[in-house]
Formats: structure tokens, sequence, C-alpha cells
């Protein structure tokens, strides 16, 4: 068997191994080693019963004296797992034993192992290799892989309203989402499937059961996969069938079957008019991880161009090009960008790579940009350079203007969306995510195109809905129902 | 910072009698009446291409704009309050707490027609920096619109310095209720004419949002806001306008200072005597409320009882604090009302303050009003 894209992988803490690790790491009572002895007994797969949910990851070797016992415990919850067709990925810590620990798994069924880093070594079974965000090794990344050091998504902050401090909104609220991660990755490791490996905050209990469904939605709706992990006091209380807890997983998994439903959304390309080049490694990584991270958080429609790769392929619609790296382009690159240019496109850059004898002009005191008019495009050039992230993401969202914007949210400003294309059918789609933790109302979606309609899709509900567009020139609005974390859009047309 | 005075006398060719009335007037004098200005008021149940024609009925009624324009710059300030993407239910802002689209275009292109040379559009874009019209193109507004409306038209964002080198500095007459002046962007003072675009709204603070209240927004948030820097202006706006409210804080020291010594923090007390302030170091010289959609209940919609209404009305007046009270009584409020009594039940009375001050007078019986009168175009604002 080989790595299936299709695996809805969930995390199943159970076992000496878990309870070794937990015991040492903070304190632990005796309701915890409860829990972890129940989720390894075969009867808790009942929870996985009519779910999306398909392949369990488990703690399998960490090089401690607890791995034999920690196999042996799992022996019973394995043969009930593949009798209820379910697949197992085995989490092997590097180390010597590497070697000795994946042949144990291959012995026992697993249908992969997890390392943290690639040995050099080959194995007689399938790897996922998963990375420190910052650290993905892009070349090297398996067909499935996975990354840690993600956010739990959601409000950082609250959001004030009106005109002060105290009756109005002073700015928006912070929303932690892996969205541009998601987005990048799918630039520099094209067709691999990612699993998203981040678990709950520690105060997150079954009263707030809406953080697992959104920890799906900002996942799935950026083409990536949620390792789903529940927190402690959420696992125990399923097991004793608590019902709010078992509603928030019925939710969850409504959430997740519903982008099983339409998986074939993950191979929309994303659509933007801002395409932001950099190589994202080394010194550049930050820079350009922050600004896509702010850029998305501006909704701004933007694209991912790994710099080798820029322009080498033809770029439609776009209106802008973001140069992060202080590397010039190479001179073919060089040719391509300055074509771009003089057909009206815009480069953001830090350095004036145009022809000679253009003189700039300073634009508008909002940004600190000198301005080349080049053909019938601009170059803007950055005075101080790309030092601040928040400040190269706010410039280059003016730079490009709101005026060529694909799409706009109206109410509130905690929802955030994503813009694909269907190749086949040709229309456009949508998707919301509410970042806040109650549902939002009155949210209105607004497109450049005109469309009569548009297909309204959310989890738990079967067929889409019909949403009238109302005319909004030059495009059109959408009024939609209240959202409780996400839904999606079809919209007919492309921009006129 | 460098800080400019202002010259008054700049004003005085485009306001006529009334502010030579005004000016010559001490600022508490409590004997001889505040100037009254004549204030139309026109039915329009709808927007579109009507609203220039009853805008241009309203601006004749009142005497025609040229001889108030003709080769002069132009301000307006509109009302464009919160964020752009903030609704009323699924309703655009202008439709509820924004001046609406169609009443700027109309403004401009009736200024234009009337001779104006230049034509600003300003407002305070909310906690940005961002040109103006990009705040407008997020509401789904078409800056171009405005453009073609007029021969020269241009747009500030008055939140900051923008294009000017300094800020321009107002004091109040008589020292001021709350603070003695006030520095703002140079647009204030580089124009002949002043115009404020409001909507007929009420206010959570201050009891109602009309010409007077939306010059509350021509203050830069570089040195009134929350995140304003202690010695001097901020480059770029850093949250909305507590200090104005709460007390809570000082502007930054290079803008004139506080002279309240009440010592309140109290919203309903201090934003009323900033915004007398303010229509009395910069004077309206015209003021234009939308009233044809609108909301009742608040300024915007984190008011917690609002909701969107048509009364169906537009209303112009030469003096504001006439403009006002005309505005008031068509909402079904009693110009005169004070603190305690609809719609100023926790807030002083903007009308009175700026009465005192002798900007215009708020009692209709001296104020004349033209056109529909307030009988007919009554939308009691409290019972829609």
């Amino acid at each position: 068997m080989d790595l299936d894209p299709k695996w809805v992988p969930m995390k199943w803490p159970c076992g000496p191994l878990e309870w070794a690790r937990r015991s040492k790491s903070k304190n632990v009572g005796a309701d915890l080693k409860e829990t972890l002895d129940a989720w390894a007994q075969p009867a808790a797969l009942d929870l996985l019963k009519g779910t999306p949910v398909n392949c369990l990851v488990v703690e399998w070797a960490e090089g401690t004296p607890e791995d034999s016992a920690q196999q042996q415990a799992l022996k019973p919850l394995l043969e009930a797992g593949r009798r209820r067709g379910l697949n197992f990925v085995g989490k092997v810590a590097a180390g010597e034993g590497t070697a000795a620990a994946v042949a144990s798994a291959q012995q026992a069924g697993l249908s992969a192992v997890m390392l943290a880093e690639r040995s050099g070594q080959s194995f007689g079974m399938p790897v996922i290799l998963q990375f420190a965000r910052d650290k993905v090794a892009w070349k090297s990344t398996t067909r499935i892989f996975s990354s840690t050091d993600n956010e739990w998504p959601g409000l950082k902050l609250d959001t004030m309203k009106g005109d002060t401090a105290i009756a109005g909104p002073t700015g928006v609220p912070w929303v932690n989402s892996n969205a541009w991660f998601s987005l990048l990755s799918d630039e520099l490791a094209p067709g691999k499937t990612r699993w998203l490996d981040f678990d709950p905050p520690e105060a997150a209990n079954a009263r707030h059961p809406t953080n697992y469904p959104l920890a799906v939605a900002d996942s799935q709706a950026y083409g990536s996969r949620w390792i789903i992990s529940l927190d402690d006091n959420f696992r125990a209380a399923l097991l004793k069938g608590n019902p709010q807890a078992t509603s928030a997983w019925s939710k969850t998994c409504e959430t997740l079957a519903f982008f099983e439903t339409h998986r074939e959304w993950v191979g929309f390309p994303s659509q933007g008019i801002l395409a932001v080049v950099s190589d994202f490694l080394g010194d550049n990584a930050f820079l350009s991880g922050e600004v896509l991270n702010l850029l998305n958080r501006r909704k701004v429609q933007f694209r991912v161009m790994e710099r080798s790769r820029a322009l080498s392929a033809p770029t439609p619609g776009l209106k802008a090009i973001l140069w992060l790296d202080k590397d010039a382009p190479s001179a073919g690159q060089l040719a391509k960008l300055l074509a771009f240019v003089r057909q009206g496109g815009l480069l953001i850059a830090t350095a004036y790579w145009g022809p000679a004898g253009v003189a700039p002009k300073n634009r508008d005191p909002a940004v600190d940009y000198k301005m080349y008019n080049v053909g019938q495009g601009q170059i803007a050039v950055s005075v101080e350079g790309f030092l601040d992230p928040y400040q190269v993401a706010v410039d280059a969202h003016l730079l490009v203007s709101r005026r060529n914007d694909l799409v706009r949210l109206y109410n509130p400003d905690t929802t955030n969306c994503h813009l694909s294309l269907d190749p086949v059918h040709k229309r456009r789609l949508v998707q919301i995510v509410n970042y806040s933790p109650s549902a939002v109302s009155f949210v209105t979606l607004w497109v450049n195109n005109r469309a009569r309609s548009a297909q309204l899709w959310s989890p738990g509900t079967k067929d889409s809905l019909s949403i009238p567009g109302v005319p909004a020139a030059p495009g059109t609005e959408f009024g939609l129902p209240t959202i409780a974390v996400n839904c999606a859009l079809e919209v007919e047309g492309l921009n006129q | 910072m460098i800080n400019t005075p202002c010259s008054r006398r700049k004003f005085l060719g485009a306001i006529g009698a009334t502010a030579g009335v005004w000016l010559a007037r001490p600022a508490f004098s409590l004997a001889p009446p505040a100037p009254a200005g004549r204030v139309a008021v026109g039915m329009c149940p709808e927007y579109g291409p009507q609203v220039v024609t009853a805008m241009s009925t309203l601006f004749d009624q009142l005497g025609g704009l040229e001889k108030l324009v003709r080769g002069k710059t132009v301000a307006i300030k509109l009302n464009l309050t919160g964020d752009p993407f903030t609704r009323l239910g699924y309703a655009p802002v202008g439709i509820t707490h924004w001046v609406h689209p169609d009443v700027v275009g109309a403004t401009v292109h009736l200024l234009a027609k009337a001779g104006a040379y230049r034509i600003r559009l300003l407002e305070s874009a909310q906690g940005t920096a961002e040109p103006l019209e990009e705040y407008m193109l997020q509401a789904n507004w078409e800056p171009r619109d405005f453009l073609s409306a007029g021969s020269r038209v241009e747009f500030e964002n008055t939140n900051f310095l923008g294009f000017g080198k300094k800020y321009s500095r107002f004091m109040v007459p008589g020292g001021g209720l709350m603070f003695q002046g006030y520095d703002l962007n140079h647009s204030y003072e580089d124009c002949d004419v002043f115009v404020s675009v409001a909507k007929l709204k009420e206010h959570l603070t201050a009891g109602v949002t009309l010409t007077m209240k939306n010059c509350f927004g021509i203050t830069p948030c570089t040195i009134y806001g929350d995140g304003s820097p202690e010695d001097e202006p901020g480059l770029v706006p850093k949250g909305g306008r507590g200090p104005f409210h709460a007390g809570n804080r000082m502007p930054s020291k290079s803008a004139p200072p506080q002279v309240d010594r009440s010592g309140s923090t109290e919203g309903g007390y201090r934003v009323p005597r900033v915004v007398a302030d303010l229509v009395a170091a910069r004077p309206v010289h015209l003021g234009i409320i939308d009233g044809i959609h609108t909301m009742t209940g608040g300024e915007g919609p984190w008011a917690p009882h609002c909701s969107h209404v048509k009364p169906g009305l537009l209303i112009a007046g030469t003096n504001c604090v006439s403009t006002d009270a005309v505005g008031m009584a068509l909402m079904g409020f009693d110009p005169m009302a004070d603190r305690g009594t609809p719609p100023f039940e926790t807030s002083d009375s903007t009308l009175r303050l700026a009465e005192n001050l002798g900007v215009g007078t708020r009692d209709l019986r001296q104020i004349e009003v033209v056109g529909t009168p307030i009988s007919k175009g009554l939308f009691k604002f409290r019972s829609a």
C-alpha cells in the first residue's frame, strides 16, 4: 500500500508511551491515565462510526523502554481498526533504532510511519516526513508530508466598534490562521498532500466546541488537512457520552464530511491579482512568510510564486508582482518582468531594474515609494527597503489598489475567504471561513463580475442553496445566511 | 511639528454677512441673538438621478451656490463614520450610516456647476493613512464618479498630515470650551468654503449626528487618537478618538492644550464641547444632511438597538446650528432640548453649546425654513 491522499488523519493518543511522555511533561492525574487506557481499547473506535476519519496516527516508537509495551498495547486496537477499514500511521522518533521501529511497524501491519527527518535510509513501507514549519525541506517532501508549529486558528484579540475606542472599531481583529502556509506549500510542493499538525490550546474544553470545525475549515479551505487532535478533557467527555462533547464531535465530523464531499475543490487553482515572489528560504523566509500571512489577513487575493519559477508560465489576470527578495531577477526573468510592466503591470521591489533614464516620482504620502513609469505600467521601488512585513503588505495592497479586488467581504471582519477557479466549469469558488467563536450573520460577499446567482454549500446540508445576486456596480453582491464556521459559494461567470 | 495660526479673514468672503456678525461677537455673549441662516428642506423618496434635482432645488431656495463658491476652493467633509466593511444587515454603508455616494456626487456636480474652482472631498478614514479613494473603494464606491462630476476634484484622508507639510492651527474664539484650539490637516485651512455633508442620524454619545457632529471627524488621530505619541503627532493614525470621549489622556503636546477644568471623563459632556469648539474654530459655510435613507438608534451599526429607515429627506442650510436644529425637528426632537430630554438623555446639547459660542441659533422661531414644511417632512425617529 502506498500513501493515499484520501486518508483523513486523526491523532489517537493512548498507551504506555503516551502516558510516559505526559507524565514527564506536566502534572497529570488519574483521569488522564483512564482516558489514555480507554482510548487504547477497540471499543473507543466506535467514535469513528459514520465519520470520514479513516486514518489514525499513533505513537509507535520513541527509542525508550516503553516502546515495546506501547506496540504490544496497541495490538488489539490495530486489529479492530483494520477490520473496520482504518489505516494506521505510527510516529517514530529519529534515532539509532529507527530502522528497527519501522520494521516492527511494518510487521504490525501499519500503513505508514511518520518520521521527523529523512535519514537517507530506505524503508520497506511508506513514510510520511514531518517538518517544523520553518524548516520544510521542500524538495524532499513525501507524497503526504506534515508540518508542526502551526497556529491554532481563531481570533486573537477582540475588536472594538464605532469611531472611538469605546464605541467603535479601531482596527481589524487579529486572526491566527495557517492559510498562508497552505498557499505557500501549494507552490513549493505542488501536488503533495499536507497534514497540518497542531493541538488545541490547553484552555480548550467541551464548552468551546466551535474550535474543532474551525481547525478543519482553516486547513481544508486552503487545501491542507488537519491531523485531528482533540484535547484530553474533550476525549474523556466523549467516551462518557457527554451530550455537549458528542454534539461538538458531530459538528466536527460534519465539517470533515463537507470537505470530503467536495474533494475536487483541492485541485482548483487559487486566483489572485498580486504575485508574491521569493525563494521563501533562509534569510528570506521570515519576511516572505509574514507578508503572505498579512496579505491574506487583509483579504488581498494573491498567488505565491517561487522565485526561480516566477513568470515561467502565463499569468492571466495578474495586476502586480511583489518581488520580495533583494536578489535581482535573472536576465530572462527581467525581460519577462519588464514586458509585464510595459503592458500595464506593476512591479513592486526594493531596487529599480528598469530601463535607464527614467526619473522617479513620489506617488502618495501614504506610501513611501518611488514610482517609475515604464511603458503602460509602473515600477514601485521602496525607499527604505522591505523591513517591516506589515508595512510591506499594507503598501502592496495600496499600490495594487482595491480597485482590482476580485472579492470583498462585509460584516464582520472576523471572516476571510479563499478564491479559486474550477478549471472545468469556469466557475469561481469562494470559500468563506469565520474565525469568530460565534456564528456570524449578514455577511455579504461581493465579487467583481456580474452573476445572477451563486450556489451556497454549507456543512450539514446535502443540497446547495441558490443565492440571488444583487447588482453592485461593477460587480455583484450576495447576502449570505448565518455562517457558523464555513461555507462555499460557486459563482457562475468570470470577470467581464 | 510646526503649526500655523489660522487666517480667519480667509473665510469672510465666502461666509458673507452671517460670519461677519458671528466674528464680531464675543464667545459667551448671551445677549444678542446668534445668527440664523435659511434652511431648505426637500423630499426625495429614493437615491438616483432625482437627488441632483432635489438638491438643486434646495440650493436655489438658499439663494443659489454661485455667490458662495464661484472661483473658490471648496472643502467637503463627508460623514463616513466607522469602517467601510461593517454594515447594518446587508445594507451598504451609504444606505444607513455613511452619506450616500449619490448625495456626494450631486453635491460635487452642483458645486462645480456653480463655478467652484476646486473641490476637495475630505474625511479622516478610520485608523488608517491610506488614500481616501482606497477607503471608498473598500465600501464599493467608485471615486472616479466624483472625479467626473467636476473639473478639479481631489481627495484627502485628513486623519494624518496627508499632503500637507504642517498641521493647520484653528483657535477657538473665546478660548474654547474643551481645548484652546485644534491642529488639523491643511485641507481645512486651504479652502475658501467649508461644507459639511452629514447623515440624519442619532448618536450614542452626543444625541444627534448632523452637520456639526460630522466635524468631530476633522480631527487627526495622529494627534487626538488613542495611540498618538505624547509629544509630537504620529506619522500614521492609531486608534479612534477615545481621548476626546473619555479624557483618559491628552493630545500630543504639540497641539493646543485642554482648557476645561471640570475633570469630566464623561463622553456626553466632553464630545458636544469638542464639536462646538470645532465648528466655532472652523466655520461651516454650507451644511447638507442626507436623510433619504438612514438609521435610527445611533450613528452606526454598532449601536445596540438600530434599524434602517427611509425618511426621504434632504436638508441644506448656510448655518450649521440652524441646519441641525431643523434636522432635529424633522427627526421629531425639540432642538431646544438639553441634557435629560431626548435625544440628549445622557449628553449636553451641542446645539446649545454652539449657540452660546455665537455660531448660530437653534430657535426655530428665528430660522427661516423654506421648501417642505417641518410638519410635512416630520419623521419621528423614536417611533419609527
